[in-house]
């Protein structure tokens, strides 16, 4: 058995760990992921996708809660599991070898035979524009370059499942592009991706479904159309002060605002709002009443990082 | 193991591996030759050091066991290689086995590099077999207590400053250079008696004189003892709990 019934490859239920006893770094995490889907972690850094990713890959055993890796359970079947996934790491991690030496290395590590070992590291090295730098040494190279060799150097082998923590970190735009296209490419031959970032464009444009994380927890799950399709009605203000006490410009502002999200940092702020005239005729009142001048007022559409910033928004208000 | 070799063949590994050993074998070889007494004062001080030198080899291999380990924690391969199709243990026994061979392959080298300076060597097969079996069960000791030391120590330097500190007192505090004498002060007779390379050195010098010496009787067993606890705590630091990555 490779797959549950409902046809999911990662099925997680109430997934918990702590590092230290006292703070959990995943705290009650609850999904799935099906066959052939490309399944987004978003979530600033801290917030707990690396401890989420490195408990599906077997780095770490989980706390508590239930797991199962294509029908498989990691604790008991760890290898099993691990034969079957494909893991870049957010960190680097590089033989001291050759660019070329890292690919047919890590190609003999997963046992792929030698024909189609060398047929695969050509036509990696040249779909990820390393051709040029195949005789240098992987440490050596620019942070970009390093990336790519990290990313392409995990498709040597077969998998069911690929796990890509931040892989486009240091990619350029075009190569940013194209890794994304590789990745939506894959899934549609039936490789099932997660992909941790804090991109929000990245997950906009390449995952099905994506998961909100802040502090261990999943604020919010659902494919990309549904999580816009929740603030459609809702516009976003952005206000920048020139100076003044913005802490309580934006706390008396909350305050008014009843049903809106008022979202501060430091002299900026975002809002979510339903009723965008509103909330501009109590900002400009404020600023009347208050004497604080602003330097930037503005109303726009809601993007992904609006959802993503509702989402932390309302636990930290909660 | 193939990949712990393709990366541990650089002119750095060597040089620790095998140059610092040859300098030994010529400079200590031809330097000390007159000062040392030689126990029956028959063979040249050249004889009597070659089975050291090739003995300290399972020290120099174990050393590079526990860089490999170190490397890999602080250049994100450990992380890598444990979501590969491994388990843990196998990769332990990676480099454990890697260690063995070049502890092997280093003693081979050191052999050969006696016979071209003295010119002759005389060792049965039985005698061979004896030395290499004694040396390859010491780079599993050094291996493993290497791993281990890797495996807890929290920085590079740290590392670094035990594994020479280790280098230098296995080394000078054993049998490998000189033989045991009741004349050394006290602390430096205890350290030649529980020193692990001590019994490697002797029973490889008994393989090359077609006698062992009568604390073989003693010391190969307790040897033997010494590498399965090791190699266990090795072990269980690697498997039995959570890894902490550089």
């Amino acid at each position: 058995m490779t797959e549950s019934s409902a046809g999911h490859v990662i099925t997680v239920e109430n997934l918990r760990h702590t590092y230290d006893g006292k703070h959990f770094a995943l705290d009650g995490v609850t999904f799935d992921v099906a066959k052939g889907e490309v399944f987004g972690l978003l979530g600033k850094n801290g917030a707990g996708k690396t401890t989420l990713i490195k408990a599906l890959t077997t780095l770490i055993t989980p706390t508590s809660g239930e797991l199962r890796i294509l029908g498989l359970d990691p604790l008991h079947q760890g290898q099993e599991v691990r034969r079957r996934i494909g893991v870049v790491q957010q960190g680097e991690s590089f033989d001291f070898a050759t660019v070329e030496g890292n690919f047919n290395i890590y190609g003999v590590l997963w046992g792929v035979p030698r024909k189609l070992r060398l047929q695969r590291r050509e036509e990696l090295l040249k779909s990820f524009g390393l051709q040029e730098v195949r005789k240098q040494r992987a440490f050596d190279l620019s942070g970009g370059q390093k990336r790519r060799v990290q990313v392409a150097r995990e498709m040597m082998h077969d998998m069911d499942i690929l796990f890509l923590d931040e892989p486009t970190t240091g990619l350029d735009v075009i190569m940013r592009r194209e890794l994304l296209d590789s990745i939506r490419e894959q899934a549609r031959r039936g490789l099932t991706v997660v992909f941790t970032t804090h991109n929000l464009e990245e997950a906009d444009y390449v995952c099905d479904r994506v998961a909100v994380v802040d502090e261990g927890k999943f604020l919010a799950m659902d494919t990309v159309e549904n999580l816009k399709r929740l603030y459609r009605g809702k516009k976003t203000v952005e206000v920048t002060l020139s100076g003044g006490d913005a802490t309580a410009f934006y706390g008396s502002l909350k305050a008014r605002l009843v049903g809106s999200e008022v979202k501060a940092d430091g002299n900026s702020a975002v809002i979510l709002t339903d009723d965008p005239k509103e909330a501009l005729r109590r900002i400009v009142e404020l600023s009347q009443t208050t004497g604080v001048q602003m330097d930037w007022l503005n109303v726009r559409k809601n993007t992904l990082e609006d959802v993503f910033i509702g989402s932390v928004t309302k636990t930290e208000g909660a | 193991m193939y990949r712990n070799v393709m990366v541990n063949v650089d002119p750095g590994t060597l040089i620790i591996l095998i140059g610092l050993p040859a300098m030994y074998l010529v400079f200590f070889g031809f330097g000390f030759g007159a000062m040392i007494p030689i126990p029956g004062g028959t063979a040249s001080y050249l004889t009597f050091l070659t089975p050291g030198i090739m003995s300290v080899q399972c020290l120099m291999a174990g050393t590079v066991g526990g860089s490999m380990l170190w490397a890999d924690r602080r250049w994100g391969m450990l992380a890598q290689l444990l979501v590969g199709p491994f388990t843990r243990l196998q990769y332990l026994l990676g480099i454990m086995f890697t260690s063995l061979l070049f502890g092997l392959a280093g003693a081979f080298v050191m052999l050969v590099g006696a016979f071209l300076i003295i010119g002759s060597l005389q060792i049965t097969v039985w005698g061979a077999l004896t030395a290499f079996g004694v040396i390859a069960l010491g780079s599993i000791f050094f291996g493993s207590l290497m791993l281990l030391i890797a495996g807890l120590v929290k920085s590079n330097n740290a590392y670094n400053s035990i594994q020479i500190l280790i280098l230098f007192v296995v080394n000078f505090a054993s049998t490998v250079f000189y033989s045991f004498s009741a004349g050394l002060p006290l602390p430096i007779q205890v350290l030649f008696q529980v020193n692990p390379l001590t019994y490697v050195a002797n029973a490889a010098r008994g393989g090359f004189q077609g006698a062992m010496p009568p604390d073989a009787a003693w010391q190969l067993p307790l040897l033997v003892a010494e590498t399965v606890v090791v190699l266990a705590l090795a072990t269980r630091v690697y498997v039995k709990s959570d890894i902490s990555f550089v």
